[in-house]
């Protein structure tokens, strides 16, 4: 598997950049879910109360996590729900493994969830002798690709019609074809071998609910209820920021969700599960496991600013408007979660160590924090974590630190020392002029680095300062 | 400590000193007004239904819901159908000439089919979704595994809003719901490839709802 690394943050997107197909594929998909989102909230004219509603709640369910997840456990064993908890990724990776094996290394089905991808479950899982079948159409695809998801809501958008239409040919041996919906019966015909041999199924959750234990999963293609209703064995993994507090508030992400996600009003569906089949339930999986997973988010939870992040509930909004995203698409991230959110919580769960070029990938535009449906003010946590990138502390406790950028402090502490005194500034603004003139790109090498790619204003022959003493005196 | 101890002291430790107010008011922000009248829920759920990509028959009674549901299976040109144990799907499949009929339980048989029937408990008129659940009946994979799902639906049990619906799965919200409650609005879809939208991929490429309304006034011809 192709593995991309934060730390490689800038090498990944200058080839993102290069690749035409790829930005033309995330110029249509960020436009199309951008322009559907807009038409869905324009029908909505309640939404600046449903975001602050959703904001709220979750705000309420961060602070008082422990008690919530107390609940849901209580309310989900009560229900015959086996509830388990896991430290880390690797932790939880074991546990889903040592069920596999239980059950006889049986086929696995796996619902798309970004709980899985962040602890490379699949990996852990191939290298224990395991086959998971990712079962969403994109995934799948990514998956039988070998690549990673590039989109959080269309895995496969980095691809073309021609491209899976020769990967299905050369792994399925069927005729070659560019038709979409050939393709996707294919995928169909497939996938319904793995459902129907499945044993065991693994998903994530969107939602989980603490005062009824139930978990929530949303998806338009059916392959979840499949996953999730098919096999004797369903292990959802869900991370502990993924809890609220009451049934009734589901009502608030429901019409959030899905109209920042895709624009739609509802997706076609949503499984409510309450747990395995009993009594006159006789339906569905016989055994039902949900794994509590930590993997750094009560560190992020420590945090009282990074805090806010946890609120998080994977919509996509914040990558569709965001002008970096649009451009580079999600691989270059290095990481699961990629666009703005991305920048915040990569660092926030890994340290800013291997990720601190993240929070500079952004140009503070806002227009993130303006569609957020949960209202996280993601320009203010990367700016935080752009001054801890600079001065080379770690995001948190007890996570590794970045080199301190030097030469960017020195760049600000001269530039603060500067506009701090009128004289110096007046100076500093002529010195400036005076090298304009003798052109800018002969400078020493890291000014000229960061000119490349920009274009910069030239500084007007006379200040403002100066046109307002000379016309102020003119009209006395 | 185990992994549980561990996380909760280390949530407790990151809380210290964090406090946010319960958040307060009704979770029903947003949710449409003018769903009073049993009239005005139908004629929404009907809309909504028909923009989620469904199709709708209106019927009076029984007798013409199975006629409806015949005409369907004629029209589909189906040969196997899958049911769900629901007594009224029961009732309105005796009358079906010629499909083998095939049972919730029986997973090849249900790979196979042509057509699945299923009941439905609720009905949300704001966006157009069935909910099944699986107290009432064997729903799960009749609603999911045939290319086609048809829903037979009472007019009583169209609520207006999904703050309704969500109360009545579980009411009081005491985890008395049923273990899997299933939200469905419109086929099953995907725009994986090249975001061409493709209706069904995993699930049900057509829904239909039977709707029983007695209230219902036949346009007159
Ligand atoms: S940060 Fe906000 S906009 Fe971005 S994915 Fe999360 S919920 Fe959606």
């Amino acid at each position: 598997m192709s593995t991309l690394r934060p730390e490689d943050f800038r090498s990944n997107a200058s080839e993102a950049l290069r690749d035409d197909v790829l930005r033309g594929a995330l110029r249509k998909a960020t436009d199309l879910f951008g322009s559907q989102r807009g038409a869905a909230v324009a029908q909505m004219p309640a939404w600046e109360a449903l975001r602050e509603r959703a904001s709220a709640i979750k705000a309420e369910a961060l602070a008082t996590l422990d008690v919530q997840l107390e609940r849901f456990e209580e309310r989900a064993r009560a229900n015959g729900i086996e509830v388990r908890w896991a430290r880390d990724a690797a932790e939880a990776s074991e546990q889903v493994a040592a069920i596999a094996a239980r059950l006889g290394r049986p086929t696995i089905v796996k619902g798309k969830s970004m709980t899985t991808e962040e602890i490379r479950l699949n990996e852990h899982l191939e290298r224990e002798g395991h086959q998971p079948v990712e079962t969403d159409l994109g995934e799948w695809i990514v998956q039988l690709a070998g690549e990673t998801p590039s989109h959080i809501i269309a895995p496969a958008i980095h691809k073309t019609k021609g491209q899976i239409g020769e990967l299905f040919a050369e792994r399925l041996g069927i005729p070659r074809t560019e038709d979409e919906r050939e393709l996707t019966r294919a995928a169909r015909n497939a996938l319904r071998e793995s459902f129907a041999t499945a044993e065991l199924g693994v998903t994530g959750a969107n939602f989980a609910v603490a005062e009824t234990g139930s978990i929530l999963l949303i998806e338009n293609e059916g392959n979840i209820r499949l996953a999730t209703s098919m096999p004797r064995v369903l292990v959802s993994i869900v991370g502990i920021e993924k809890v609220i507090p009451r049934l009734a508030d589901l009502q608030v992400f429901l019409r959030l969700l899905p109209r920042s996600g895709t624009g739609q009003r509802l997706t076609s569906y949503q499984s409510l599960l309450s747990g395995p089949r009993a009594g006159p339930d006789d339906d569905g999986p016989e055994e039902m496991i949900v794994i509590l997973l930590d993997n750094g988010r009560s560190t992020l939870l420590g945090d009282d600013e990074l805090r806010e992040s946890l609120a998080c509930i994977r919509c996509g909004a914040c990558l569709n408007s965001c002008p970096v995203y649009r451009e580079i698409g999600g691989h270059a991230y290095g990481s699961v979660y990629a666009g703005p959110i991305g920048s915040v919580i990569t660092p926030g769960l890994q340290g800013l160590e291997k990720t601190s070029d993240l929070p500079f990938a952004s140009s503070l535009c806002g227009a993130c924090r303006d569609v957020c449906p949960v209202k996280i003010d993601l320009p203010r946590l990367l700016s935080r974590l752009r001054a801890e990138a600079v001065e080379g502390v770690g995001a948190s406790p007890g996570l590794g630190a970045p080199p301190p950028r030097r030469l960017e402090r020195a760049a600000f502490a001269l530039w603060s020392w500067l506009a701090a005194d009128s004289g110096r500034w007046r100076l500093a603004i002529g010195a400036a002029r005076l090298a304009q003139r003798v052109g800018l790109d002969s400078l020493a090498p890291p000014a000229r680095a960061w000119r490349t790619g920009r274009e910069l204003r030239p500084l007007a022959a006379r200040s403002f300062r100066d046109l307002w003493r000379t016309n102020g005196e003119d009209r006395q | 400590m185990s992994a549980r101890d561990e996380i909760l002291a280390r949530i407790r430790a990151g809380l210290r000193g964090a406090n946010a107010p319960p958040a307060v008011g009704s979770p029903a922000v947003g949710a449409p007004d003018g769903l009073d009248s049993p009239a005005e829920r139908v004629a929404a759920f009907s809309r909504n239904l028909t923009a989620a990509g469904g199709h709708l028959r209106v019927v009076r009674g029984a007798e013409q819901a199975a006629i409806a549901l015949g005409e369907l299976v004629a029209q589909a040109g189906a040969r196997t159908i899958a049911l769900s144990d629901s007594p009224l799907v029961g009732r309105l499949s005796a009358q079906l000439d010629g499909p083998e009929l095939i049972d919730a339980t029986d997973r090849a048989g249900l790979l196979e089919a042509d057509l699945g029937a299923s009941g439905v408990q609720h009905a949300i008129a704001e966006t157009g979704t069935l909910v099944l659940e699986t107290r009432s009946e064997r729903n799960r994979l009749v609603s999911l595994l045939p290319p086609r799902h048809v829903a037979v639906l009472h007019a009583d049990d169209i609520l207006a809003t999904l703050g309704d619906a969500l109360a009545a799965v579980d009411p009081g919200g005491t985890g008395a719901a049923s273990r899997a409650v299933t939200f469905i609005s419109g086929p099953s879809r995907t725009a994986d490839i090249e975001l061409v939208l493709v209706v069904g991929v995993h699930g049900p490429r057509e829904l239909s709802v039977i709707l029983i309304d007695p209230r219902h006034e036949p346009p007159t011809p």
